[in-house]
């Protein structure tokens, strides 16, 4: 059976992190002890955790879900048509060169405080990466499959069924990763502005009251919960790209 | 010769004397803020430069946007002094924040419940699943909460908003939400110049503006914390004969009309107590249990023994004169 490597680090740094809170080493207002962490968590998990949890993932879904499926056909027609990337490939790349915190105050004014800003803004932060993942990996199709797939003489619909979309499938799925990562992050965004449930609304919650384990449980919960998805994508990843043989498929899926 | 060696013997009994007064500060770091207008006459007019320009401390002084942020910089040490609501304090010290109080800026009603001109909430009880903004971690949010358990209402029959106080008073003006927990001189504003009006009002339940100081830096500068407080009481008695100026130094620094800077400084402050005393500490006995109540602090903190380790009521009775 095969180590767990990957929990080493965290356990050394929580270990270390013990150690120096109760040797004084560490002051407790600014880095609480790994176990009062736990204890906020134990808490927490009975008064209105799952409902915080729920919260923030539905936001990350919805506003992934929105922005992956926006994403998905204008980086293909960018792609694939030179017209449409000369009208909208500079357009979008300023866009993109916007930070997520400058987004805020603009949807902030204009969509008020509830849901909706949240949303575009979660939906802009995941737009992007899987915008660049469709267009590089359609782009970055081998042109000798095309002219095979033309040799057979396939419909525009089968060469892009057959040939061009398992092509381009790993840069888009890495695009689909990297815009869940950031879904997550411009969820925090959104939420430490104005919220009143969700892991963002616990952050702000613990650090207007001065309570740092209430603070870094929610970021731990970020952090696992990021861990999760990405996870989850990892697998859906490995599955569709099983026919692949490349340096970094080791083993068998 | 005996008499030499006994000179150098009293020379050198006064060198560790000397050697033991601490060397002059680098660094002086206050917060100033519109919700304590003192603070902002004493910047104003330098007085702090002026009594450490011999020391050659530099004074940094560092805009407070409500008790919240000045209370987390306290507990980052970013700053040495910081100003928040007696509440406020007593919540951070709760919760482990090494802070004390040693002084009391005003006496103020700065907060009440806002709600819009034509709202049809009329009393407390009509926020029940309502739309309330208010800054976590400060005074308006724990008076919101005491407001609402004085009618048997708790902080989640409502939908508390998180936003800061200017932000909570755009947010009441946009109609996006339908109360708000304010503070002056914003809450004034909002009177004056949005028709807003004043639901709920209650003097008790604002808890006083404390001037706090990191735990350490009063242990250990114990000669420069009492130098600013005693520049805050010259700003004090200053205040006090010139209330109409006072207002237009805040109407300047806070962007606000100058009527709305006169109703917060001479109508909804005094400055006639600056001594932390049995009143003030009777005043954070009445307000405590909302802290357990609404479970703001670890369950089991003993918060008769955080008041007591908060206001040191000893440390500015000889430097504040009796008025």
């Amino acid at each position: 059976m095969r180590l767990p490597l990957g929990a080493l680090l965290p356990a050394l740094a929580l270990l270390g992190a013990e150690l120096g809170v109760r040797a004084g080493l560490v002051p407790a207002n600014l880095l609480p002890p790994p176990t009062a962490i736990a204890d906020a968590l134990a808490w927490l998990a009975s008064n209105g955790l799952p409902g915080h949890i729920a919260a923030s993932a539905l936001r990350v879904l919805a506003g992934f879900a929105a922005g992956a499926l926006l994403a998905l056909p204008l980086g293909a027609l960018v792609a694939l048509q030179p017209r449409a990337e000369r009208l909208l490939d500079p357009s979008f790349q300023a866009l993109r060169a916007i930070p997520s915190l400058a987004w805020v105050p603009l949807l902030l004014l204009w969509f008020g405080i509830d849901e909706t800003p949240k949303l575009v803004l979660i939906a802009i932060g995941a737009f992007f990466p899987v915008y660049m993942g469709v267009v590089s990996g359609i782009r970055g199709v081998d042109r000798k499959l095309v002219e095979v797939g033309r040799l057979y003489r396939l419909s525009q619909v089968a060469l892009a069924r057959r040939v061009l979309l398992p092509a381009a499938l790993p840069a888009i799925l890495t695009g689909l990763r990297n815009g869940l990562s950031l879904a997550w992050m411009f969820m925090v965004a959104a939420e430490l502005i104005a919220a009143s449930r969700g892991l963002g609304y616990l952050l702000t919650d613990g650090r207007e009251s001065s309570r740092a384990d209430i603070m870094l449980a929610a970021i731990l919960l970020l952090a696992l919960l990021g861990k999760l998805s990405d996870g989850a994508m990892q697998l859906l990843e490995r599955r569709l790209l099983a026919w692949r043989d490349s340096v970094g498929d080791r083993g068998a899926a | 010769m005996k008499r030499r060696s006994l000179l150098q013997l009293a020379a050198l009994s006064t060198l560790p004397v000397t050697a033991a007064r601490a060397a002059p500060l680098d660094e002086l770091r206050l917060d100033y803020a519109y919700y304590s207008p003192t603070s902002l006459v004493l910047r104003h007019f330098g007085w702090l430069e002026e009594e450490f320009k011999g020391d050659g401390t530099r004074i940094k002084w560092v805009l407070s946007a409500g008790s919240n942020r000045a209370l987390e910089y306290l507990n980052a040490n970013s700053i040495d002094f910081g100003s928040s609501a007696g509440l406020a304090a007593l919540l951070a010290r709760a919760n482990g924040n090494p802070i004390r109080t040693p002084y009391i800026y005003s006496r103020p009603e700065w907060t009440a419940l806002v709600v819009p001109k034509n709202s049809p909430i009329k009393s407390l009880r009509d926020l029940r699943g309502k739309k309330v903004a208010a800054t976590k971690g400060t005074d308006p949010y724990l008076f919101l909460l005491r407001a609402l358990h004085s009618v048997g209402l708790q902080r989640s029959d409502i939908e508390h908003v998180s936003l800061q106080h200017a932000d909570g008073r755009a947010a009441l003006e946009q109609g996006r939400v339908d109360a708000w927990a304010g503070l002056d001189p914003h809450m004034a504003a909002s009177e004056l110049e949005g028709g807003a009006r004043l639901l709920y009002r209650n003097v008790s339940f604002n808890t006083y503006g404390f001037l706090n100081v990191r735990e350490e830096f009063l242990a250990s500068r114990p000669n420069e914390t009492a130098r600013v407080i005693k520049a805050y009481e010259r700003a004090r008695a200053w205040t006090r004969a010139n209330p109409s100026e006072a207002a237009k130094i805040l109407s300047n620094e806070a962007k606000v009309s100058l009527p709305v800077a006169l109703l917060q400084v001479k109508l909804r402050s005094d400055f006639s107590n600056p001594r932390p005393g049995a009143e003030h500490l009777r005043a954070l006995q009445l307000a405590a249990p909302i802290l357990r109540e609404e479970a703001l602090v670890k369950p089991g903190t003993d918060l008769d023994k955080a008041i007591a380790s908060l206001i040191d009521v000893r440390f500015a009775r000889p430097l504040v004169a009796r008025t």
